[in-house]
């Protein structure tokens, strides 16, 4: 088998042409992209040089729900990005090599492409202990992790897990979970946020690296803007009746049925930057709230902990489940209340005993 | 503006200017307003059911009086703390920022007879005293948080270019839900604040008589000759 | 001297999972299975709202996403003793059928095909023999000459690229590869076909459970309501969906996914002889119809068949303390009463100890603990879970449906009833049972379409809700038959917080290290005596861990 990549020097050869007709061309695209003379032979060298983009995707603490939504994608389909548009080198869900074999293909391809390879991260980070929490191949995970990091050109946290640590990473944390960016400083990361993202958001940010050849631009916590610059509530087609005061109680109740806003169940879309309303889920089939259940906060960082899932705010830390700041506002309140009416009595029984010493002064004075 | 008045045995000092009593109706009144519509916001009742959306708005006109108030609330207290810098002595930022020992022992002066009342001495401050004055100073520390989270989770439902100035707070604290929960929090700190705040009014009213209520209606404040007491 | 060989990572399965295997003349003597990866889910589960475990356990994994959710509402309605509405029962059948199938789907040709097909010797095949094969074995519409030629040209393009991506470094051109080309070429056409059609079916699950993977659930019901007058509910185009997805697939199962698993087995019938391991087999049962309280009305039913004896169906009691008990003699955790003792899960203990070599190592200490999982037992046994199981008690308790495709496939392949407990027979029990799914898929549809028609529209139960009206106490179990096996989830309830939460998983049954007694669990087990012709390339390893459909995150959580 050729082990040398096919480049469009090589089809424009295989197609019948010279290589001075190879260079004529490339002067051509050199003018057409307003490159100087002297700039040309780097236009050569990239296209001489220009395989399939490698990827190595890594998978740590995760449930590989991510790699399940990226093979949903629908434009592109997956077969197509992966036989197309880029080279998925190493991906332990999906390619047929094991064991040493395995690790071959990935020191391969960071050799051969330093420097250019795309890592996608899938999954949390363990530090605890040492690492000894996820290991691959005998070694820990946070190694693998740093030295597929040296030479990659760029690297994608893909879900809640690599951006964000994940449900591990949930209190009390028991593996000392980490996301990427915890981890690895110095090379451009992009959250791609969810529990897992949305299919076609993973595929377009793959696209968008692929055809554009630059980081998308990103918000605050380093998601891409365009699909996480908007909250759920802004673009969710219940947001008529949440203007409208109009609420579901309980689940299935009467104004479920007739699509009310969630809110008074928990929804997190207020507080929640994803494009759920938007694209939908699974080619726009639907999306969590469309289907009647609240969101959830599943592109935020630290949601498995900002529940329980069915109240809008959090519970409030070292309280019983239910305990609102409401509820703790109130019991303040009557405590307050209760306190002044204390102070209230006992300044009276003082201010009594005033006014009686001040009519004794006057008594004794007369 | 300072002026004293001389009327044996009781003088009165002009101790409010009309700025500050202006702020501070305004400021109440917005809180008051902020409360309530912000508790609805929090925890909307249920009051229509077998209606269509298009019919009604009623929590989109509670949350619009919500940013409403929000904007008269942080504007009037911009101008609170520009007034601390021209205003009269009383009013100047200094008070409530607790730099100097003479501030300290006095709080704990006010805590032993106001609240603990195990100590009775009348307290000599003619603005406010220093615990009312580190009160304060947390209040505007309350002031500003809440205008930061309040504005901050603003910017992401307004396309107005003034909340945005404030998005970059949200990040900070760890996202929308973590600003709202403060938000939500500090509601309950105005709410106990004013209960508290205003009972001691009265308390300071019956206690010294001084005409500490009124004062923030027209400014003046009845003070001794010889600031003297016992218990 | 025996040749200790190590495979690690496993790949085309779910999570991290190690193999260390003594080779001695050409055959494994003895395997050791390890599950490299934790997260301590049932660490974190401990003090929340027990309402709110389905989403955490859900992300146990997304693989077999939904399954541990379903486990989750149960293990809390059984706590509290919460019976939903016919509706959520047949919402969530369909959304375990339309599960099933799609796991299965994607194991066979995306996790599974590649021990079997040699992609590379697809570039040899012939695009008009391949064409008339297909068409002899399915009437699958895309089986014309011109559309093998041009997936044949595009292979080809994509080899001669150089660059192989997925494909690298696998065993092409291994001994024991036996297909024709012609065979792996339409093995490599269903590949691509099934990546794509596999994101169909799974739209059921965003129907009605908001999006895939990890749909949502609900203790009491499902989230969805049903209101055929309304846009925001479902209505009839919705379940108009609904019904043309369990079309497809049933269509998509019966002309690819059968015929291609039946052509394959074909060729590799010695495999119904090597990999069959343990020799007892267990079923929670699952896909109630009256109810979940209700056993007999199970599709898949519940039971237990020791020593493979087809003639008998053993009970199974879950509250029983002494029945299902896990150990960690092999394990890295500690028990507060020591680590030889079989703990009931409702009185289980989590505490990670790592006591293996520390990282990088080459070797793990196998006579000690070397497994982030542990070792689940029935009454003392190591019992091998799946589709196998679920198709052998269905089988011996004399199901007809069962034995109709048992019999069905036996017959085809011309091969004993005894070739049913080997690799061969769990692959082919997988294609089996998603061939019932298929079926039954559409009569749950059907069902609730008639539901609704009666003016039954109900998808929740509220009555219990709130917490205020729950027990200062409970305790439930929550049971499912995962893609993978028999699922269990048992929860302790105190003062309306999870109190303990312990997850008993298939693949734990299945991949988990040996016992205090030294007994193997089924991969390991099953692994003794497979040989092996080139210790250097562990296809044949592949085939038989892979037929088990490994989910490590699953296994460990
Ligand atoms: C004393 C001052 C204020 C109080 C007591 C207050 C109180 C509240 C409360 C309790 C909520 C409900 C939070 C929840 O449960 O999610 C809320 C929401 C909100 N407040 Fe305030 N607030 C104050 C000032 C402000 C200011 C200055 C702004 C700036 C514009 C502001 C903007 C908002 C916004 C944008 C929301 C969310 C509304 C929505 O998403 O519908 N608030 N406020
Ligand atoms: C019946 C209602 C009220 C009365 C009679 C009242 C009266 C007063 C008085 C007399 C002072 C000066 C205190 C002193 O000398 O120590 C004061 C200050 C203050 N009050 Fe009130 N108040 C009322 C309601 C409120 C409310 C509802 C709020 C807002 C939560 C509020 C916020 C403040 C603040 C922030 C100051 C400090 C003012 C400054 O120095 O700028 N007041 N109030
Ligand atoms: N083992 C396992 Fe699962 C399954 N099937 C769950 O219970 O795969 Ni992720
Ligand atoms: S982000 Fe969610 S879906 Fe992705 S690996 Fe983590 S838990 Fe799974
Ligand atoms: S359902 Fe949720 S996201 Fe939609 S309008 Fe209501 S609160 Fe906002
Ligand atoms: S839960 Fe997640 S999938 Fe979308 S609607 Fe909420 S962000
Ligand atoms: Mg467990």
């Amino acid at each position: 088998m050729n082990e040398k990549p096919k480049t469009v020097y090589d089809d424009v050869k295989s197609n019948g042409h010279s290589r001075r007709d190879f260079l004529k061309f490339c002067s051509m695209m050199a003018a057409f992209m307003g490159i100087k003379s002297s700039g040309v032979g780097q236009v050569v060298e990239a296209l001489e040089t220009k395989p399939r983009i490698p990827i190595i995707w890594l998978h740590g603490q995760e449930c590989t729900g991510c790699s399940e939504s990226f093979i949903r994608s629908s434009h592109p389909i997956v077969a197509d990005i992966i036989l197309d548009k880029i080279s998925l080198d190493y991906t332990e869900t999906l390619m047929a090599a094991s064991g040493h074999q395995a690790e071959a293909s990935l020191k391969q391809t960071m050799e051969k492409y330093k420097g250019e390879y795309l890592l996608i991260v899938e999954g949390a980070t363990t530090v605890g202990d040492g690492g000894v929490y996820c290991c691959i191949g005998g070694k820990t995970f946070e190694n693998r992790l740093k030295e597929a990091a040296e030479g990659a050109k760029a690297i994608i946290a893909w879900g809640n897990c690599a951006s964000a640590g994940g449900v591990q990473k949930a209190n009390p944390n028991p593996t000392g979970a980490k996301a990427v960016h915890e981890i690895i400083s110095g090379k451009p990361i992009i959250n791609v946020q969810g529990c897992p993202p949305i299919a076609e958001v993973m595929a377009g940010v793959v696209v968008h690296l692929l055809v554009f050849e630059r980081i998308p631009q990103l918000d605050a916590h380093g998601r891409p803007k365009a699909f996480y610059s908007r909250r759920v509530h802004d673009t969710c087609y219940r947001r008529p009746n949440f203007d409208a005061g109009l609420f579901v109680e309980s689940f299935d109740d009467e104004n479920a049925k007739r699509g009310y806003c969630l809110y008074k169940l928990g929804c997190k879309g207020p507080v929640t930057y994803n494009t759920c309303g938007v694209i939908k889920w699974n080619n726009g089939v639907s999306f969590p709230i469309q289907s009647g259940h609240p969101c959830i906060g599943c592109s935020e960082a630290n949601f498995w902990d900002n529940g329980p899932f069915y109240q809008h705010l959090s519970q409030f830390p070292g309280f019983g489940i239910e305990t609102t700041a409401d509820k703790i506002g109130v019991g303040l309140g009557v405590a307050t209340g209760v306190g002044i009416a204390a102070h209230a009595v006992t300044t009276n029984i003082r201010k009594r005993k005033l006014i009686q010493k001040s009519k004794k002064d006057d008594d004794d004075d007369s | 503006m300072e002026e004293t008045v001389h009327k044996s045995p009781i003088k009165i000092k002009y101790i409010w200017e009309l700025p500050v009593r202006f702020y501070h109706w305004l400021n109440a009144l917005s809180i008051v307003v902020l409360c309530i519509t912000g508790y609805i916001i929090g925890d909307p009742f249920a009051i229509q059911k077998g209606t269509e959306a298009y019919m009604n708005y009623w929590f989109g006109t509670v949350r619009f009086v919500h940013f409403a108030a929000g904007y008269i609330f942080f504007f009037n207290f911009v101008f609170r703390l520009y007034w601390g810098f021209v205003g009269n002595k009383y009013s100047r930022w200094y008070n409530y920022v607790p730099l100097k020992k003479a501030q300290w022992v006095e709080i704990w002066d006010v805590i032993k007879t106001d609240i603990l009342q195990i100590k009775c001495k009348p307290i000599h401050s003619l603005g406010h005293n220093a615990l009312a004055d580190i009160t304060y100073f947390f209040t505007f520390i309350a002031f500003v948080l809440q205008s930061l989270t309040g504005f901050g989770i603003y910017a992401a439902m307004s396309n107005s270019w003034f909340p945005k100035l404030f998005s970059w707070f949200v990040p900070l604290v760890g996202g929308d839900l973590a600003a709202r929960q403060i938000h939500h929090i500090l509601m309950w700190f105005f709410i106990i604040f004013a209960i508290i705040h205003v009972y001691l009014v009265f308390y300071h009213d019956y206690i010294e008589r001084r005409g500490v209520t009124s004062s923030m209606i027209g400014g003046w404040k009845f003070v001794e000759s010889e600031e003297e007491g016992e218990c | 001297m025996a040749n200790r060989i190590v495979v690690d990572p496993i790949t085309r399965i779910e999570g991290h999972l190690r193999v260390e295997a003594k080779i001695e003349d050409g055959k494994i003597v003895d395997a050791y299975s390890s599950g490299t990866m934790v997260r301590g889910m049932e660490l974190i589960l401990k003090g929340r709202d027990p309402r709110d475990a389905w989403a955490f356990t859900e992300r146990v994994c997304g693989v077999c996403t939904t399954v541990h959710a379903l486990a989750s509402v149960r293990t809390v309605e059984n706590a509290l003793d919460i019976k939903i509405p016919p509706n959520a029962e047949l919402i969530r059948n369909m959304m375990f059928t339309s599960q099933l199938i799609q796991d299965h789907v994607i194991h066979f040709y995306h996790l599974h095909a590649l021990d079997w097909v040699d992609v590379v010797s697809a570039l040899k095949a012939d695009p008009l023999e391949t064409s008339k094969l297909a068409q002899s074995i399915s009437n699958w519409p895309k089986s014309s000459v011109g559309y093998f030629k041009d997936l044949q040209k595009r292979l080809t393009g994509f080899v001669n690229s150089g660059q192989l991506g997925i494909f690298a470094n696998g065993y092409w051109g291994h001994s024991a590869y036996k297909l024709p080309a012609e065979v792996n070429l339409i093995g490599v056409a269903h590949y691509l076909e099934a990546l794509e059609w596999q994101k169909e079916i799974i739209k059921i699950h965003t129907i009605f459970g908001g999006k895939n993977p990890h749909p949502n659930y609900l203790v009491g019901g499902v989230p969805c309501s049903i209101n055929i007058d309304e846009a925001n509910a479902i209505n009839a185009e919705r379940l108009a969906m609904v019904g043309s997805l369990f079309e497809e697939a049933k269509q998509f199962v019966e002309q690819v996914y059968i015929p291609d698993l039946m052509a394959i087995a074909s060729f590799y019938k010695d495999w119904g002889a090597i990999g069959g391991g343990l020799s007892n087999y267990m079923s929670f049962g699952d896909l109630p119809l009256n109810g979940y309280d209700d056993v007999s009305s199970y599709k898949f039913p519940r039971g237990i068949i020791m020593n493979r004896n087809l003639n008998e169906v053993v009970d199974i009691d879950l509250s029983d303390p002494e029945q299902i008990q896990e150990y960690i003699s092999h394990s890295w955790y500690d028990y507060s009463g020591g680590d030889e003792q079989g703990l009931h899960p409702w009185k289980g203990e989590t505490k990670l100890n790592y006591s293996g070599p520390k990282p990088p190592y080459d070797y793990l200490n196998v006579e000690e603990k070397y497994s982030w999982m542990k070792t689940p037992r029935w009454k003392g046994n190591a019992m091998e879970v799946g589709p196998l199981a679920r198709m052998l008690v269905g089988y011996a308790a004399g199901k007809e449906e069962f034995k109709e495709v048992v019999d069905g496939a036996l017959k085809a392949l011309d091969v004993p009833v005894t070739a049913l407990f080997s690799t061969l027979g769990r692959t082919a029990a997988r294609g089996l049972e998603t061939k019932l799914a298929t079926k039954w898929s559409l009569e749950f549809f059907n069902q609730l379409l008639a539901n609704i028609k009666n003016g039954d529209s109900r998808t929740f139960t509220k009555d219990k809700w709130e917490p205020e009206t729950w027990p200062k106490e409970a305790k439930g179990v929550g049971l499912t038959e995962a893609p993978r096996g028999a699922l269990s989830h048992w929860i302790v309830i105190k003062d309306k917080k999870i109190e303990n939460y312990q997850l008993v998983v298939p693949s734990t049954w299945n991949a988990s290290p040996r016992d205090h007694k030294g007994q193997r669990s089924a991969y390991e087990e099953s692994l003794i005596g497979t040989p092996i012709a080139d210790p250097d390339k562990p296809l044949e390893i592949l085939r038989t861990i892979h037929s088990f459909d490994p989910c490590i995150a699953c296994a460990v959580h």
